[in-house]
Order: C-alpha cells, then structure tokens, then sequence
C-alpha cells in the first residue's frame, strides 16, 4: 500500500515518557470544522448495544460454556508469609472427576509479571497462589482443593502501612520494605517555607479500595491443538495475549483473546492473570476446555486493589498566594511490584513555584494493588485539595480565589509545555454557579435541624485522557451497504461501540443502524488497554481515518459502477450523489457484488510540543449530623473540561458512575485486614460497602463541551477516570466547612466525624 | 419408628433429585442435587445465563429474578425449594421478542454501564411496578436498594423505573 | 459444603417428628445457606417450612393480642398498612432492614434466629470461641461494629432490626417442639455466650418458633425505630434503638428502650425505663436515662464512636414519643 510511514511519538504522563511507533498513511484528518453540527457525534444516543444488555444476551466471560469444559479453582495460601515446603496430591487426585492438578512442584514455567512461575515458592499475602486442580465441575473441584496437604514455613510477616515503614517491622524484601517511587523538585521550597507568612501541615490517611467489579476476574480456555483460544474479562485483549505468549511461550498467530462484554474492571483487569495461565495450561494439559472463574472472596484477595496511602502535605502561602509545597507518601502496594503517584496532581495541578514532592511504595504481606480509576489521584488529590482549602482559610482567601490563582496558567509546570486546551477557570466558573458558591459561608450554615450543619465545599481535577497511538481500526462496507467497523478495543461499560459508531456515521454519512462495531477480539486491528481514559482519543481518530478510507475507495468503486469520475460523487445519508442523481449505497455495493470495500485507519502521533490533560472541578453540599456523625452529600456538581463531548447521555453516566464510585472512597469504602492474622476482614459485599441507590445524592453533570482542535482529529479527550478524582476532596472540604473540622481521612464515616468532633471518650 | 416413617414426606437427596418449576411461563425440570441454587438451575442446566453470578451470598443482587412475583435472590435460594413454584428469569419479561416497557426505558435513560447488574435492576423495577403502578420516586429507589451497581448508574436505573412506571409500566 | 437431603412437610407435627439430630428447619434460608456454606452449620437434611400452613400471617384479637406467624415473610409485616397503624415500629424497624429481596425472602422467625455477623465467627478458618475455640479474636482484633456492652466471652452483636422493636412491645414468642410448647419472652430468648453457652439463642434442639405474641395493652404504646448505618441503605445496624411508651397528658409509662448493635443480645436496661415513668421525656431526662443504659459501657479499640451514637439515638428515639 503506497504512502505507509512510521512514526516515533513520545507521550509524556507523569514524567514518563511512553514512546510508541505508529504506521500512518496519508494525512490525518483536520477536525470537524468548528461549531459544525454534525449528525452524530455530539448527539445523545442510545446504546448500540442496549438490548444485550437489558435482555441478558449480552455474553461475559461467565456466560461462555463450551462442550467438555472443565472447571478450574484455585488453592490459595491461608498464611500472610509463608515457604511452600511440600506439596501432596493423592488425596486430591484420587477424587472421582478431578482431571488435572497443578503446583509449584510439577507446573510448567510460566513467566508471570517477572516471575517464574505463577506458584511461587514463598507465598506472601492470604490468596497467593499455590496450587490449581481441573475437575468436572466447580464442586469438585474446590472439593479436592481441600484434599491438597501443603506444608508451610510460617514467616513473619507485615499488612499494615504504618507498621510496615517502621524499623522493626519484618524485612519483606533484601531492599527492605520502603522503595523510592518518584520525587519531584521545583524553585526552593525550603527557602520558600521560611519565607511563608502561613504554614500549614497535616497527615492524610486514605484506605484501600477495593474495585469489586460485578464480573469478578476469570477466563475459559480452549486449546485445539492449533490455537490457543481464550475468553476473559478484560480491559485488554491484546495485553491477554501477550502475557499468555510470554507465559506460555507460544506464537501471537496461534492465541486468539475474546472479550465480547465484560462486567466492570475499573482499572484492575490489565491482563492475563494467573487465573488465565491457569485455564490455559490446563487446556493444554488435559485437551478439553477449562474456565477459571474467581469467586468474590478470591477476587477481594488477590485480584488488585487501590492501595491504602498515609500522606504529609504541608503549604507555605504569602501574599494570597501558595509559594511552598512539600508532599511526602507511602502507599501499601502489597506485593505490587508499580504503585501509583499521590504526588501526582501535587506535581501537575497548579503552577506552585516552589515544591517538594517525593513518593514511596511500601511492600506488605497484602494483596497486590492494581491500578484503579485514576490511580494516586483519587488519594492525593484527597490530600491536596484539603491542605489548600486549610491554607486558604488560614491566609483568609476564599479557596475557590486561591484556587484560581495558581490555575489559570496555559502552561505545564511539570514539562513546561503549552496546553492543548486547558479551560479549568471555565469549570470553576460553571461549577460555583450551579452549586451556590457565593452562599458560603465561613463556618457552614444551618442544617435542616440546629444539630444539622451544612457546608460547601470544592476539589479539582487533572488526569491526562489525550490518548495515542498506537490504535487502528478498519472499516468495510458489506454487499447490502452495511457497514462494520472493526477495532482491537473493547468496552468496559462506557459505550464504545456506540460512539465509534457514532463517528464512523459521520464520516460515512451512514445512519447508526446500518454500522455495526466489532471489538474485544485479537482478530481484530490492534487497539489498546481501555484504562487510562484513553480509549475514545485513541480508537476514535483511528476509526474516522478508517471511515474517510473506506468512502474514498468505496467513492472509486461506485465511480467505476456508475461510470462517472470520482471528483464528481460525494457520500450523503445513505447515498451516492452526483449532479442531482442519487444512488443508494446498497445499489451500489450490490453492484460490487462481493468485492468487500476495506477502509485502515491508525492514530497519529499526539503534537509533541503540547501538553495534553483534561481538567474538572467537582462541587459539594454536604449536611452533617454533629451529634450522629452521618454525613449526607447532597448535591455534587461535576464539571469537566475533556474537549468534544461525543455522546452526552453516556458522558453523563460516566460522570455519574464517577462521582458515585468517589463517595464510595470518600464516605463507606474501606478493606479491613487484622493485622495479626493478615487476613481480609471484609473480602465480601456485605462488610465491604459500596455504595447503593439510596446514597447517591442529585448529581449535576456539565461540560465545557470544547473540542480540543490541537489534540487529535476528534477533538475529543477521556472521561473514564476524571470523574472520580475530586469528589472525596470535595466532600471532605464540604464537611470540613460544615462542622469546622477537618477529617483527614478517608473512609469518613460516623466514627472520625465522632472523633474529629471531639465527642468520643 | 414406625408413625414416623407413615406420616412425613421422605427426605430426598443428598444426591441428585428431580425438581419441576415453571421459569417464564414453561414447565421446566431438572435433575440436581438439594444443595443447588436457584441461580445455579438456572445458569447451569437451564442455559439462562441472564441471571448474574456475582457474590453467591445474597449481597449484591446481580442474581434477582421473580419467585411467585417476588423480587428474591436466587444465589442463595435453593433450586430444590422452588418445586411448583413460578420463576421468571430476565429472559422471560421480553414477549415476542418485543422488549419490556422496563428495558426500553433502560436502554433510552442509558441505565446501566457494563451491564452486568442490569437483568437483576431490571427484574426489581418489574416487580415493582407490578406491585404498584404509580411508585413514588423514593419507592423506585429503595426497590433497586437491593441491587448493587458498581458502575454507579443509579442515578437513570430510577429515572428508567420512573419513566416506564410513567408509561403503564 | 455439606450435602444435606431436604424435605417439604405439609405441617407442623410432620415437621417436628423430621427434626432430629443432624437435621435443620430451613425457611427463607437467607441466613441459614451462608452458614452452610461456610461450614458454620453442617446439617445431613434440611426440613423446609415454608409449606406449613398456620404460621403465616398475622390476627389481632383483644383477648390474645397481635400474634404473628413465625413463617410470615418479613415484607408482608413491612408493606401492611393496617399493622402499620396497630404496631408501627414493627414496619419502621423492618423499612431499613435489608433489601427488598431479602425481606420477601427472610421470615420472623428466621430474623430472631440468624446468627450473629461478626466476621471472625463467619470466616471459616478463624477458630474463634464462639465456634469452640479459645479466645475472641474480635476483642484483640478489628472491632468497630462489635460490642460496647454486656459481652463475656465473646463481643458479637445481636443483628435483627427486628427483635428490639418486638421487645419494645414486650413480645413473646412461642415455641413448640415434639415434647410440647412453651412461651419464652423474646428478651430473654437472646442470650449472652458465656460459659457453656456458646449460642446467642435460648432454642432446645427439635424446637421451632410458631409465634410472636404482643400483648394487647402493648400496642397501646406509641413507639419509633432509629437506626444508624455507615452506609444509607443494606447494613446492619451500626446502632438501633426502639422505644415505646403510653403517653398520657404528655407523660410517659411503660417506657420501653431497646438498644441494637451494641451487645450480642438487645440491650435493656429495666431501672431506665423505671426511671422515665411519668416523665414528660425532656431532653435532661432522655439523657439521663441513656447514661443509664449505657453506664456499664466498655468499648473496645476501634467501637468507642458507638458510645455516643447510642446516647444520641436513644434521646431522639424517646423525644420522638412526644414530638
């Protein structure tokens, strides 16, 4: 194919650079012209996919049962810390309709996140893997786990945080249990903290959040000798595959991933799993098809978790300005072996001329973290947003003021780079009037009965969401003029299918109901992770150079049919027009007969001399009962600044879906583990909370709606994880408002409100 | 003891026993265990794979379906129990292949997000307005408080319900 | 999981003569499945109830009082309108007590008998002494929702929303076995583990409760149901408190006080009630009658906060009366 390049992007998050080749071809497209009315994209529109969804016919990795199928279940170590001494499986094996049985003794090497094995020799959280046993059914299967005699080393083992950084607490790792994890130097901080006029200083707690999608974590495998065919919950087929290659050591042309719908992951489904290898392996063992499913008490233990932070922030301010920060955190990794950055909005948000910032990942006889909807952010921003709105009240600012301030600048103080589009102030503007700002007041008001306090309260916003390459897609018109799009993404609930096609229609000037979109499937077009709020700027440009490919030739061919030159046609809803004659697509592509009309489509490279993040500012009412505790949201107002908003009805839900997940971290969230026993207390949905209809507050959703023209050719940015990063900082300024004291931690329910309150003995 | 053994109904299991029930409107039978649920008659021999599997212990609701018009848990509800009863299943409120006023309005106020609590949410609000033609907003809310969605689509789960009750359900 | 046979009888002497050893009754089975499951209950046959006829239900005659069917569903006593004005803090104890599925399935009986959710008992590889083993590993361990009062041996909480408002009524409940009946008060059919008592229910082996009775005069009291939960809906009570009283010329009799979620039974504290009667329930009485209730409080490290909700919630339990 004539005009093919390559090109090398750099995309910075964080400090990282992530580099990327993407083949291109041609020229991207410009974006849609401005203040264009387009036909789809900018549209509420209902699902694509909406009756799978509300018949049940919807397949997950659950509903996948194929003829033959074994049932895989997982021995998990019941000891925090432990050697895996020996291993007896006769018992076990001796059970009618147990097929296989796998451990770290007879298993195949399989390389797992830099490991060996997935059964490792010293276990060291309650859920690590040790042994796996195929049987007939799920009965027996967890039946013969219980026949598996283990013999174990107890070691001394460490769960908790704090206890964890201390001297004396069980060395995990020959490092120790402390790691640098990134640190961050801007101007003189030390100097600026003399120089401050107000200091303010706090220790901020945040605990760990466990995702508890619905679909727990889970693959069914199929083996047939040529292909390796796997069925998993993920948020990344591609990422599947290639950890089943890397594991299992098998060609990518003979490993296909499938996920048609999936039931949540909210950052933590990545990958393959050892669940997968697991089901894979066995398939390959035994022959027949194997799934393994976790079950919820398994997915609570060993299936991810945002970790628990402790976190030291302290702001120097001088004349209504904040000219000192410094912020120091750890985070309870588990046995992790990444952890996400609490520094990270300290380091991006605001144009602080003098800051510090330094964070540490803490190794722990727990779970392993996992990223979670917008990792770090959620728990520093809980920490920032809070000491602003202390240091404001200090110097005697308004926050909202002080705020303004240090956002208001078009450049990145993290790369020095302009924004693409940065229209923060306009949130702030949005947000104050619809949530009443000017009626706050220092020191709350009156609640609904005079033990009732109410207060206002804000937080901030900033995540990347710009997207990259590489992501491709194609397009190809059908014989009846149908059309499919086809991309390597898949949908983690927020409506992809429905806004590719969205903008495959425009581009196509073919309506809705003639595009289908075919995702989650390695047969496909690469595309990435659905994480990072990156899929609609990654996938979206990609599928609209498809579309623009695929009528460019389809426009050829239907010239060749109807014998006219192709400058003289153009695609209108449904039809080739030419001089006043219309010709339906279908006539034409009949006349084609099966000569298929495929259409690439790739992303191209973000601008490098841009910086590209997406901004929002979350707005709480808060009522706190004082002599209860109980604190009720009562309006939360979301504002977000993403670019073009491609669909607003799943927008909206999506932002909803965020505000309500943050108040689960802000106000019922909280894994509890007993230190003695290392164990998960709550690795259910009785005692782990999340939150239910009856604690969502009226949520008002609003966008700047501006596209961002120098982004990509959409305009469009993510929204996946923005919406949950300022809520908890929101409430929690609310409440601090409202009763006059700051909780500083999160979970805040009845008993810190209590404690902070001072009414507990 | 011989008056024990002619006058109480024999124990059946604990290996496999015939159970018949009606699931969305057809006589269904199935051969399985006493420990078996519901959901497990269900999913398993009865291919509806609608219903969720989520917590298996009554927490979550993702399972919800319709014993005698009554929104219950079906995870933690035995198969062997609902002998006779009437069981309707998410697959079983969509007639002719015409979708229930319920799902349509899910799908028009884009309730639901990965979807996998949507058939439990969806069997809730049926119940509801089965119950109760005109429920009040607060009645709509606590009859999905059952209902756990992690997506966080509450806030249209009961604009739906209220506009489908709107509606004549 | 243990592989258990089941059986329907038709009624309750069929019942009774299929409950023996290694047997259990089962009715909405929302709490009795996850025992199973997780080994805690490990019957070789469940009887299943719910096709007796009798027990479901509920009459009110003046002679015998309001008498609820043990096999009621918990959502018929929620949803009546007509119990909501006889005995309304029945309805209001149960409007926040679970789910909706779980009250359609759940029945009386089987609230006033599930056991406890502390979640060393219900996790299976803890050997806590309740379950027969040697120490409380709550006591030492994670305990925010456990007991601030009256606990020995073992600081669980009684979980029914239910049975304070029932005992707020001075409910009785009667049970029948195939050794006869017998009427227990059903405050003191909750009992304190301790000792050899390693149960939190005064239940013989064979027996099962028919009924909840409340004694005509009772339902004179006006009465309310408070409950406190870290989340707005689907939790057990952080705290809950039912009061009761006759009020007449703007004083209180027969004052009733019954606090959930803070002791493994629902806690009482009779010389409380003693103190209220006549009272005209200021906020300096209610106070004072709380510090009562509650004087004998030991929390534990992570559950003072309940302390304090329990005194506020007892106050607004009993200002109520007379608001």
């Amino acid at each position: 194919m004539p005009g093919l390049r390559v090109v090398k992007s750099r995309d910075e998050f964080e400090g990282e650079i992530f580099e990327s080749l993407s083949i291109i071809q041609g020229s991207d497209l410009p974006p849609h012209a401005a203040g264009a009315e387009l036909d789809e994209i900018g549209k509420s529109r209902k699902r694509v996919d909406g009756v799978q969804r509300v018949t049940g016919r919807a397949t997950y990795t659950q509903d996948v049962t194929l003829p033959g199928m074994l049932h895989a279940r997982v021995l998990r170590s019941p000891y925090p810390r432990a050697r895996v001494r020996a291993i007896d499986t006769k018992k076990a094996e001796a059970l009618p309709g147990v097929r296989g049985v796998l451990h770290r003794f007879n298993a195949p090497k399989a390389a797992f996140r830099g490991e060996e094995t997935i059964f490792r020799e010293e276990v060291r959280f309650i859920g690590d893997e040790v042994a796996a046993v195929a049987a007939d059914d799920a009965d027996t299967a967890a039946r013969a786990l219980a026949l598996i005699e283990v013999q174990y080393e107890l070691l001394p083992h460490v769960t908790d945080l704090e206890e964890a950084i201390t001297d004396g607490a069980p060395k995990l790792e020959d490092g120790g249990n402390v790691f640098d994890a990134g640190s961050l130097k801007r101007g003189d901080a030390r100097a600026a903290f003399k120089d401050a006029e107000f200091v303010v200083e706090g220790t901020y707690r945040t605990s760990t959040q466990l995702h508890n999608s619905l679909e727990s974590h889970g693959a069914v495998a199929q083996w047939d000798g040529e292909v390796l065919t796997v069925w998993e919950s993920t948020q990344h087929v591609f990422g599947v595959r290639e950890g089943l290659r890397a594991a299992l050591l098998l060609p990518l042309s003979r490993i296909r991933v499938i996920c048609d719908y999936m039931g949540g992951g909210f950052g933590s489904k990545g990958g393959a799993g050892k669940y997968s290898i697991v089901a894979s392996l066995f398939a390959k063992q035994l022959g027949r098809p194997v799934r393994c499913v976790l079950t919820r008490h398994e997915e609570n233990l060993a299936a991810g978790n945002r970790s628990a932070t402790l976190q030291k922030i302290r702001l120097g301010g001088k004349d209504g300005r904040i000219t000192a920060v410094d912020h120091v955190s750890w985070s309870n990794a588990g046995q992790g072996r990444w952890v996400a950055n609490p520094t990270g909005p300290t380091n991006t948000l605001y144009d602080f001329a003098n800051l510090t910032t330094k964070s540490y990942r803490v190794v722990t006889n727990a779970g392993s973290l996992s990223a979670f909807r917008a990792p770090g952010y959620v728990e520093g921003t809980f920490a920032l947003e809070q000491a602003i709105d202390e240091l404001a009240e200090r110097m005697g600012v308004d926050p909202l003021t002080l705020r303004r301030r240090h956002a208001a600048a078009q450049k990145d103080p993290r790369t020095t780079k302009p924004y693409s589009l940065k229209r923060l102030l306009e949130c702030y503007t949005i947000g104050a009037r619809e949530i009443g700002w000017s009626t706050r007041r220092a020191g709350g008001t009156r609640g609904s009965s005079p033990h009732r306090r109410r207060g206002i309260g804000m937080g901030t916003q900033i995540w990347g969401g710009g997207g990259g390459p590489p992501a491709y897609a194609t397009v190809h018109f059908n014989s009846d003029g149908t059309v499919v799009v086809r991309a390597g993404t898949q949908d983690i609930g927020t409506g992809t299918r429905t806004v590719l096609a969205q903008i495959c229609s425009d581009e196509l000037g073919v309506d809705l109901d003639r595009i289908s979109v075919r995702i989650g499937d390695t047969e496909g077009p690469y595309g990435p992770i659905s994480a990072g709020s990156l899929t609609l700027a990654s996938v979206g440009p990609a599928v609209r150079l498809a579309a623009r490919d695929a009528r460019e030739q389809f426009l050829g061919a239907a010239a060749g049919v109807l014998e006219v030159r192709k400058t003289e046609l153009r695609m209108e809803r449904g039809h080739i027009v030419s001089k006043g004659a219309r010709t339906s697509i279908a006539e034409v592509s009949k006349k084609l007969e099966n000569n298929t009309v495929i259409g690439k489509g790739s992303r191209w490279p973000n601008p490098e001399k841009l910086s590209i993040k997406t901004f929002g500012a979350h707005f709480a009412q808060v009522e706190v009962d004082t002599l209860t505790g109980e604190i009720v949201v009562e309006k939360v107002v979301a504002v977000h600044d993403i670019g073009r908003i491609v669909n607003p009805m799943t927008a909206e839900s999506q932002v909803q879906g965020g505000v309500i997940q943050a108040l689960g971290f802000a106000l019922t969230e909280e894994r509890v583990v007993d230190r003695a026993l290392g164990r998960v207390m709550n690795a259910d949905l009785e005692w782990y909370k999340v939150p239910t209809a009856l604690d969502v507050p009226e949520i008002v959703v609003r966008f700047t709606d501006r596209p961002d023209r120098r982004a990509n050719n959409l305009g469009a940015k993510g929204l996946g994880e923005p919406p949950i990063i300022p809520t908890a900082a929101a409430v929690a300024n609310a409440v601090a408002n409202a009763i006059g004291v700051r909780l500083r931690h999160a979970p805040m329910t009845p008993a810190p409100v209590l404690e902070a309150l001072a009414l507990v003995r | 003891m011989l008056d024990t053994i002619e006058s109480v109904p024999p124990f059946r299991g604990p290996d496999a026993v015939d159970i018949s029930l009606t699931v969305n409107g057809q006589g269904a039978t199935a051969h399985l265990p006493p420990q078996r649920s519901l959901l497990e008659l269900l999913r398993g021999p009865l291919g509806l794979t609608g219903t969720k599997l989520v917590c298996n212990a009554g927490d979550c609701g993702a399972c919800t379906v319709l014993v005698d018009d009554r929104p219950i848990y079906s995870c933690i509800t035995l198969a062997v129990a609902c002998e006779g009863k009437r069981v309707e299943t998410i697959e079983g409120i969509s007639k002719d292949g015409a979708l229930h006023p319920v799902q349509e309005a899910f799908i028009e106020h884009d309730a639901y997000q990965c979807g996998f609590c949507t058939p439990g949410q969806v069997m809730s609000v049926v119940a509801l307005l089965r119950a109760k033609g005109k429920p009040t907003e607060d009645e709509m809310r606590r009859a999905v408080a059952g209902n756990l969605c992690r997506c966080g689509a509450y806030v249209n789960i009961v604009k739906a319900g209220m506009s489908a009750a709107r509606r004549g359900k | 999981m243990s592989l258990f046979s089941y059986t329907k009888p038709r009624a309750l002497g069929e019942a009774l003569k299929l409950l023996k050893n290694g047997t259990l009754a089962i009715a909405g089975g929302t709490d009795l499945i996850g025992l199973i499951r997780s080994g805690l209950a490990r019957p070789n046959a469940l009887v299943d109830l719910t096709g007796i006829d009798g027990l479901r239900g509920w009459s009110i005659e003046k002679s015998k009082g309001l008498r609820i069917g043990a096999l009621t569903p918990l959502s018929d006593l929620e949803t009546s309108a007509a119990l909501r004005k006889l005995a309304p803090i029945i309805g209001e104890s149960l409007r926040d007590a679970a789910t909706p599925q779980l009250r359609n399935m759940g029945t009386v009986g089987g609230n006033l008998l599930q056991r406890n959710r502390c979640w060393y008992f219900r996790d299976e590889a803890v050997p806590c002494w309740l379950k027969g083993g040697t120490r409380c590993f709550a006591a030492e361990g994670e305990n925010r929702y456990h007991a601030i009062l009256g606990a020995a041996e073992c600081v669980m909480v009684s979980p029914s929303d239910l049975a304070p408002a029932l005992i707020a009524y001075d409910a009785d409940i009667e049970l029948v076995s195939s050794l006869g009946r017998r009427t227990v008060k059903l405050a003191s059919f909750f009992i304190t583990p301790s000792g050899r008592q390693r149960k939190e229910h005064a239940i013989r082996r064979g027996e099962l409760i028919t009924s909840v009775r409340i004694p005509y005069s009772a339902l004179q009291r006006r009465g309310t149901f408070l409950k406190a939960m870290d989340r707005k809906a689907w939790s057990f009570a952080l705290v809950s408190v039912a009061t009761a009283a006759r009020i007449s010329g703007g004083k209180a009799h027969d004052v009733r006080i019954v606090v959930g979620g803070v002791a493994p039974s629902p806690w009482m504290v009779p010389a409380a009630h003693k103190q209220l009667e006549g009272s005209a329930l200021d906020d300096n009485a209610c106070l004072a009658a709380a510090d009562v209730i509650l004087a004998g409080a030991e929390p534990l490290r992570d559950n003072g906060y309940k302390v304090t909700l329990a005194r506020e919630l007892i106050r607004r339990a009993l200002r109520s009366l007379v608001a």
